[in-house]
């Protein structure tokens, strides 16, 4: 079992990492070392199926969104008639380009902070929180639990609703993500009122299980510690309004940084292999 | 002596103009004390009292007062209360914290910040007071909802509580893992426990209630003794399973062989785990099967689930039958399909603001209506009350009477008696 702590660290390092740097190859190595962690170490049982259709779709919106409202930039490649609202105008690769690297940027930081609800047990993260916070922990864990529960109710409300006559469709989703939003909004409400209901959240606390800081944890937290010093030692990036549709610099510091973060997909074991 | 106390208690959820609890007095001793009423009449919310649940979690309005084991119940938290009072709640699925069992029975250990030896001691001894003792070191995920609702009750137990409570701690567990659940609490001394399924608690009981409309009377009426069934005439072949083999994950049932017939009503029953849900979900064509042939008669298919959650979403109850009529075109009043089951009264509440029972109503309006050609019905009188299961009754003989040919899983022995011209036992992989 991958140590909280630790976990806590590598995502820490991949926020900074995915903010602190706009450059799109260290957000794309960001969001695929996230993928492989989650991909290869999430817990039994989690389904990350719906997660990622969401991150997929969220890319796309903003992507598209930025293309149709923005119409800045001179790579043209499109004119829409003038009397469509907002969309109306230029379409340019400028803005198509701004759009991916932003959605991107939503993309991996999802991913740095996704380990800490699928790779670890809930209770795990709550035990390692310091006591002050047991409060917020509640709530922690009751948020956490959000994302896998929605993916977990997808197919089953898939299911059930196409059996009254629903068809996959944009208009048609909310058909299907609102009950699975509210399915996992309940079940979390009912575990914080589980948690309530045997004394969770007041003062001190002792744990039954231990969790141990092995050489592994050490690995990884040291990983990340030395991608965060890498991104420091670099100059700030200059901010562009809009990036210019040249390739982006290949960074020997910034890939040397995101490949510290595929640490624990060398250094742990999945959750599953070792129950 | 009174171990719980609630004098001249109402309370009102958070913009609710009628109150859950209205002028309760209570006074909770000794012994086992079953809580019994209709869906929505105000069981959850009096058991929530006890520990404060109601009204520090939900919130609300609350008039009168109380004690549980002299703490006051309107100014001590939940998380203080917990030490005297234990609540076991509803769903095995949603309650428990840990991912393994021994963690799960100290997470309330934890809580009361105790030595690590002393928490070995105490799982112990609750684990073998539920006697799931063998349990201690599997994974949640891996437990039946009879072991979770055990190992829910041992988590409780290790807290050593004054006052346990439990709210329909059975409703969604097979007949076996139910009495195991009971069998339990035997040796407790108090305990208030709502249910809907009376056989065998009645004669447990050392004191019954019934809550209806927020108030709190002595005494619990019992059910009727069901109508003598009207024989039914089965018609041609509806649908049809040819060498089936199915699963969610590699072949659960092989080798399947069945034929159901127009205004045949035909109950699967069998242990939980079984493939019951397996073979309506076959039935209904959400899972291929992984050989042989499944067919049909043409006309809608009506689902229910076996969580009623995942159907509603619509702001009104009677918006979520109206889309089933739209979707199937059919020309159907929505008030017909309301009136039997009983929710004109709640047609215009959001379905999701109901209790359990009148949810799984609201759910089985919302698929049975518009005339289906065949209704496969997965647990339909979960956590129901006796008077909303009669209406289910009269509703599957109607849909029978009309030519539908309609397949329920259940665990409910008085609702396959009743309306069933066919019992399959899933079990083991085979149907008999």
């Amino acid at each position: 079992m991958p140590n909280p702590r630790a976990v806590a660290a590598w995502s820490l390092a991949g926020l900074v990492l995915a903010a602190g740097w706009s450059n799109p190859l260290t957000r794309l190595l960001v969001a695929l070392s996230g993928l492989a962690f989650v991909g290869l170490r999430h817990r039994r049982g989690v389904r990350l199926r719906g997660v990622l259709f969401f991150l997929a779709a969220a890319w796309a919106g903003t992507a598209l969104l930025n293309v149709l409202l923005s119409h800045l930039g001179n790579d043209v490649f499109l004119t829409l008639p003038g009397w469509l609202p907002l969309a109306g105008g230029t379409l340019t690769l400028e803005a198509l380009a701004y759009g991916l690297v932003a959605g991107l940027g939503l993309v991996a930081t999802v991913l740095t902070v996704l380990p800490l609800s699928v790779c670890l047990e809930p209770q795990d993260l709550l035990v390692a929180l310091p006591g002050p916070l047991h409060r917020t922990g509640a709530a922690l864990s009751a948020s956490l639990n959000l994302v896998p529960g929605i993916a977990r109710g997808y197919l089953a409300i898939q299911e059930a609703q196409r059996m009254r006559g629903w068809r996959p469709g944009l208009r048609s989703l909310p058909e299907v993500m609102i009950p699975a939003l509210l399915t996992a909004m309940e079940d979390s409400i009912q575990l914080a009122e589980a948690m309530e209901a045997r004394g969770y959240g007041g003062g001190p606390r002792t744990s039954y299980a231990s969790q141990p800081w092995t050489w592994r944890d050490s690995g990884v937290a040291l990983g990340a510690l030395a991608a965060v010093g890498l991104v420091l030692a670099q100059p700030p990036p200059t901010w562009l309004a809009y990036p210019a549709l040249t390739p982006p610099a290949l960074n020997l510091a910034g890939l040397a940084a995101c490949l510290l973060l595929l640490l624990p997909v060398f250094l742990w074991r999945s959750p599953a292999s070792a129950a | 002596m009174a171990i719980a106390s609630l004098r001249g208690l109402s309370y009102w959820y958070p913009g609710q103009a009628r109150p859950a609890l209205a002028e309760v007095d209570l006074e909770v001793g000794d012994g086992l004390t079953l809580v019994a009423g209709p869906s929505g009449g105000g069981k959850s919310s009096l058991l929530r009292c006890f520990n404060g649940l109601v009204p520090h979690f939900y919130g609300g309005r609350i008039k009168g007062g109380g004690e549980v084991a002299g703490l006051d119940l309107l100014t001590t938290p939940t998380r203080r209360l917990a030490r005297a009072v234990g609540f076991v709640f509803q769903n095995p699925e949603a309650q428990l914290v840990s991912p393994v069992v021994e963690g799960e029975v100290a997470f309330g250990l934890e809580n009361l910040a105790m030595p690590r030896r002393e928490m070995r001691r105490r799982v112990e001894a609750a684990l073998s007071a539920v006697g799931g003792l063998a349990l201690r070191q599997r994974r949640v995920t891996t437990l039946s909802g009879g072991e979770r609702q055990l190992v829910a009750l041992a988590s409780v137990l290790a807290m050593e509580p004054r006052l346990v409570v439990l709210d329909e701690p059975t409703s969604q567990l097979d007949p076996e893992g139910a009495a195991a659940v009971i069998g339990a609490l035997a040796g407790l001394p108090s305990v208030v426990l709502a249910e809907h399924r009376l056989d065998g608690l009645a004669a447990l009981a050392t004191r019954q209630l019934t809550v209806e409309e927020g108030r709190v009377r002595e005494g619990i009426s019992t059910s009727r003794a069901p109508e003598p069934r009207r024989p039914r005439a089965p018609g041609g072949v509806a649908w049809r399973l040819e060498g089936v083999a199915a699963g969610p994950a590699g072949p659960l049932l092989a080798g399947i062989d069945l034929v159901g017939r127009e205004g045949e009503v035909v109950a699967l029953t069998g242990p939980n785990g079984g493939g019951k849900t397996t073979l309506l979900r076959t039935l209904a064509g959400l899972l291929k099967p992984l050989a042989g042939r499944v067919i049909r008669r043409s006309g809608r298919t009506a689902y229910l689930p076996q969580d009623p959650g995942v159907l509603l979403h619509r702001p009104t109850v009677r918006a979520e039958v109206e889309l089933t009529l739209r979707r199937s075109g059919s020309g159907e009043l929505a008030q017909v399909v309301l009136g039997e089951m009983g929710l004109l009264e709640l047609a215009g509440r959001y379905p999701r603001d109901l209790s359990a029972g009148e949810r799984q109503r609201a759910a089985i309006a919302a698929v049975v209506a518009g005339s289906p050609a065949l209704a496969l019905l997965d647990e339909p009188t979960r956590g129901m009350d006796p008077a909303a299961a009669r209406r289910l009754r009269d509703v599957v003989d109607r849909l029978a009477g009309e030519g539908c040919a309609v397949v329920l899983a259940t665990h409910d022995r008085e609702l396959v008696e009743a309306v069933a011209d066919r019992v399959l036992t899933v079990s083991g992989g085979e149907v008999r």
